[in-house]
């Protein structure tokens, strides 16, 4: 027995499991159940239910097994007459007051009140007085409702509250008998994360608007999906009852999300019922729009496209696929594009970023086990929410460090160690600067807004740490930034005293997905590069083609100058979401055809001349690579007759001449793990409970950036960072969404300093103004980053911020009074 | 809008001056016992600034506050002599629940309530650990012990 291992004995069963481990968890581990309402192992030990009150042999009263730690040699009784009778006792405590509405109760069938009375508890009460009535459904927020007649005080959810959200928005107010759950001044409690209190609630308090007299729990259908809002990829059930959306619960996996899922998560799919889904495909090539069958439409688009290749040649059509598909559909869209039209006019992103990372792909999970957490240019609150839980947790349990590094403030630096701030678009200039630092050479920092100091404080972190996780996001790196920065993950790699790993995280999806099955430009799936063509051909094929191919914005260049004909666009929007906005839709109006394969309908695809339905999450089936390079099954959970996305590329890919069968999308998963490197394990069963890690793509960049040139371009402008936001009010979160009381204003953030040359004030209405495009926006005047720059959180389509921004993301705006 | 008075900013400087940066929210008793002084109630904007100037919730600030009966949390404030009578289990069989009816009826109020003239509030509280003297009321922070409806109009007559 190690050193770390505690033997004990619970109910005659001898266990041996690690020190301090609570005596609750430890009799899990033998299948010895003990009830408990307050104790959650996410939340640690309370003792406040008195729930699960066992026997210990040497001491002479019961003790609480949820806050008693494993001992050498304990002898504990779960069962004997002392405990069975402190059960009865302590339930009929609880139950005083409580409303027997078990028939009405949204939560009767899953409630472990219900469950323990049935199991532990008395069979009636002696309680002769009137029970104490309270509100009956208050709302807490837009879309939880609070029953605080059925609340036992419990404290989960304002527990949940300080420990794992931190910001203490839900907690106990008044004390005794009157003690209730409570918000400061009745406020609503809408943070990004408070649906997870309906959850762990153990009875029917705190229940889910959304789902408040919809169905009974045990007539719901439950398929056990992901999440398909952000590169986290939480794992979740989703309820359905005859073929409708019910709801949205949370499925731990503590490789992905440690139990826990956000809001937008839980509530953010009213867009399966959309008005605006696309439901049929229809086409304009012979005049008037007109709707046909999803085959016929596939062929004609098909057609189309190779009747375009053959007469224009194959660099005059193009593909635009989407870093929300899965992993199925990126892949089949490739090898149709490559295979059979023969191009690589293939991207689905406008930032710069390569498969592959010169230090190892961490897993989320990791996280828990560094010392240093680096946070570069990533805003994960905003972005990944579960992955600001997961920082979070790391760092205030004491066990790890957070070293920021950004251009603009974040909720992450009220948590870090350190926290530099460096002036837009100097990203370039300051990785180069920390890279020659590690490597001895002399680090420029000059005119980054970041000292020589702070730059070895960081350094000083980095070398003193055991391991570290670099967590980046390449979407808000402009120009070539992040080819630097790969650079300096090298530099950071060779510290050999040191672990470390990266986590690429973009805020999209399945963003490392669409990497990995090669729907770039220049890389083959599995990240092999057009350059090494032995390797392309022995992969592939011999007939693969190995021009260079154009990147998205260059497509939309080439459309603009007419040398692209046509463009296939899967689940992207890119007259909103592509810099540039009003300039991609003239460019995309000139081409001879545009085809679109889309959930929704959006700017783009009313210019399609031939639309494709997609099903899209909630009804297809497919895998998805999250941040961290898990690969898990999404699960479509609801029925349709319609074609799932993966069939209607295969019906292109057949009309041209593939005759490849595909019979679920496992049929193509399959494919996957033949054909792309690193996804050789991948399969149907190997995926199925926790997700598996594939291989990550070889690096193959190791260009030593030019620190001379990749200083800033100096302008007379404010230079402009646009900010995700995940609950921005896009396709997906619609005016009707229940998230609505989630979306933000427009708002400019601006220095101290530079307002005061502007002569602005908070609360001013201002439009931001780059060439020919204005945003309206409110100014702030926060501190959110450095003078000579200001920040533009991009919260909804209308705004159009997207417009403001330069080809390669950099940009400077004027802004003038409104 | 709530403000500290100067007099208890120079207060909060020296409170402050006690607790390491990292736990100045060990300060929040204090805080809001100035905060019940100078205004008489706790107000929501009062818990704000308690909130901002500790680094912690509002929410927070209010969970602690509503846990003390001491405090008058809302946007009334309590007369110049708060009245607390002790109606825990020793002031209790020593006939606290007369007395307390008692001195409702005298000051023409119910408990919980303060007088027209803004000069009483009357209310129950916790043990305010005096059981060796029950019954007893507490007027302010002057603690009276073995009172007796004689005492109370004596006590109360007295307060100008």
């Amino acid at each position: 027995m190690a050193d770390n291992e505690v033997t004990l004995t619970i109910d005659d069963q001898t266990i041996t499991v690690p020190k301090g481990t609570k005596v609750v968890d430890a009799a899990k581990t033998v299948g010895i159940e003990i009830p408990v309402f307050c104790y959650h192992e996410k939340l640690g030990s309370l003792g406040c239910c008195r729930m699960c009150l066992v026997e210990v042999e040497k001491m002479p009263k019961l003790m609480t097994a949820c806050t008693m730690d494993v001992g050498p040699d304990m002898v504990v009784k779960t069962t004997t007459e002392r405990v069975e009778k402190a059960q009865k006792g302590v339930l009929e405590f609880t139950l005083l007051n409580h409303p027997l509405d078990c028939p009405v109760c949204d939560k009767g069938g899953e409630c472990p009140l219900q469950n323990n009375t049935f199991k532990y508890g008395p069979g009636d009460t002696r309680m002769d007085f009137q029970r104490a009535n309270n509100l009956k459904a208050a709302p807490l927020s837009p879309v939880i409702t609070l029953d605080r007649e059925r609340c036992i005080a419990c404290q989960r959810c304002t527990r949940y509250s300080e420990v794992i959200e931190q910001d203490r928005a839900l907690v106990m107010l008044n004390r005794g008998f009157h003690n209730e759950v409570g918000t400061f001044n009745n406020e609503p409690y809408d943070t990004r994360f408070s649906g997870n209190v309906i959850d762990i609630c153990p009875v029917g308090a705190l229940t889910n608007t959304q789902f408040r007299f919809k169905a009974r729990t045990w007539d719901l259908t439950n398929s056990d999906t992901l999440c398909a809002h952000c590169g986290c990829n939480c794992n979740m059930t989703l309820g359905v009852r005859t073929n409708k959306f019910m709801r949205i619960e949370s499925r731990p996996n503590d490789y992905v999300d440690d139990g826990w899922i956000c809001d937008k998560a839980r509530w953010g799919y009213d867009f399966l019922e959309s008005k605006n889904r696309i439901m049929e495909a229809r086409t304009t090539l012979d005049g008037a729009s007109k709707t046909l069958p999803v085959k016929d439409a596939a062929a004609q688009a098909a057609n189309a496209l190779k009747k375009i290749a053959d007469e224009h040649g194959p660099g005059s059509i193009g593909f635009i696929g989407s870093p929300y598909g899965t992993n199925e559909e990126l892949y089949l869209y490739q090898k149709l594009f490559r295979q059979q039209l023969g191009t690589n006019n293939i991207d689905h992103k406008v930032y710069a970023e390569t498969p592959g990372l010169p230090i190892p792909h961490y897993d989320v999970s990791e996280i828990e086990t560094s010392d240093l957490v680096l946070v570069i240019a990533s805003d994960p609150t905003e972005e990944l929410p579960i992955l600001d839980l997961r920082i979070k947790k790391v760092v205030t349990r004491g066990n790890a460090k957070l070293a920021v590094l950004n251009d603009q403030s974040t909720l992450m630096d009220r948590y870090a160690h350190l926290s530099l701030r460096y002036d837009i678009g100097a990203a370039a200039q300051v990785f180069a600067a920390l890279a020659n630092t590690l490597a001895g050479e002399k680090g420029e920092v000059q005119d980054t807004g970041i000292t020589g100091e702070q730059l070895n404080s960081l350094m000083d972190m980095l070398k003193s740490s055991k391991k570290t996780t670099i967590i980046y996001n390449p979407a808000a790196l402009t120009g070539q930034s992040v080819d630097v920065l790969k650079h300096l993950l090298s530099e950071i790699g060779k510290i050999s005293s040191m672990e470390c790993g990266a986590i690429p995280a973009a805020p999209y999806t399945n963003a490392v997905g669409a990497l990995d099955m090669g729907v770039l430009p220049n890389y083959y799936p599995g990240g092999v590069p057009l350059a090494d063509a032995e390797a392309v051909k022995q992969q592939s094929g011999e007939n693969s083609p190995l021009e260079a191919g154009l990147s998205a914005m260059e497509m939309i260049e080439k459309a603009n100058s007419g040398e692209l004909k046509a463009l296939l666009v899967h689940r992207a929007n890119p007259v909103v979401d592509f810099p540039g906005s009003k300039k991609i839709a003239d460019a995309l109006k000139k081409l001879d055809l545009l085809i679109v394969h889309d959930m929704l309908e959006t700017e783009t695809s009313q210019l399609a001349g031939i639309v494709l339905p997609s099903n899209g999450p909630g009804h297809d089936d497919g895998t998805t690579t999250n941040i961290g390079g898990r690969v898990q099954f999404r699960k479509g959970g609801l029925k349709t007759t319609n074609a799932p996305d993966w069939k209607i590329i295969s019906m292109m890919a057949k009309t041209l001449g593939d005759e490849t069968d595909y019979i679920t999308s496992f049929s193509v998963t399959d494919e996957i793990a033949k054909m792309v490197p690193g996804y050789g394990d991948i399969s149907k069963k190997s995926i199925k409970k926790m997700g598996l890690a594939r291989t990550a793509a070889q690096y193959q960049n190791g260009t030593k950036p030019d620190s001379a040139k990749s200083q800033p371009a100096k302008s007379d402008g404010l230079k402009l960072r646009i900010a995700s936001y995940l609950f921005a009010h896009d396709k997906i979160l619609d005016a009707d969404s229940r998230l609505a009381h989630q979306f933000k204003p427009s708002t400019v953030h601006l220095h101290e300093d530079d307002a005061k040359k502007l002569g602005l004030k908070n609360g001013d209405d201002v439009i931001v103004v780059s060439g020919d495009t204005q945003v309206r926006a409110e100014v702030e005047i926060s501190g959110k980053c450095n003078p000579g720059g200001v920040v533009l959180p991009r919260i909804s389509d209308e705004q159009g911020v997207l417009g403001l921004a330069g080809a390669d993301g950099i940009s400077s705006v004027e802004i003038r009074k409104a | 809008m709530f403000a500290f008075s100067e007099q208890a900013e120079k207060e909060i400087e020296k409170i402050l001056n006690k607790y390491p940066e990292k736990h100045k929210q060990s300060a929040l008793l204090p805080l809001l016992t100035l905060t019940q002084r100078q205004e008489g109630h706790v107000s929501p904007d009062a818990m704000r600034e308690i909130a901002r100037r500790l680094d912690v919730s509002p929410a927070y600030v209010q969970s602690v506050a509503s846990f003390y009966t001491m405090y008058t949390l809302g946007d009334t404030p309590v007369g110049k002599y708060t009245i607390l009578f002790c109606i825990n289990i020793s002031c209790q069989l020593n006939g606290c629940d007369e007395l307390l009816d008692y001195t409702a009826k005298k000051l023409n109020i119910q408990v919980g309530e303060t007088t027209a003239d803004k000069k009483f509030t009357l209310r129950r509280e916790e043990c305010l650990a005096a059981c060796t003297g029950g019954p007893m009321m507490r007027v302010n922070d002057t603690y009276h012990e073995n009172i007796t409806p004689a005492r109370i109009d004596q006590i109360l007559d007295s307060l100008k």
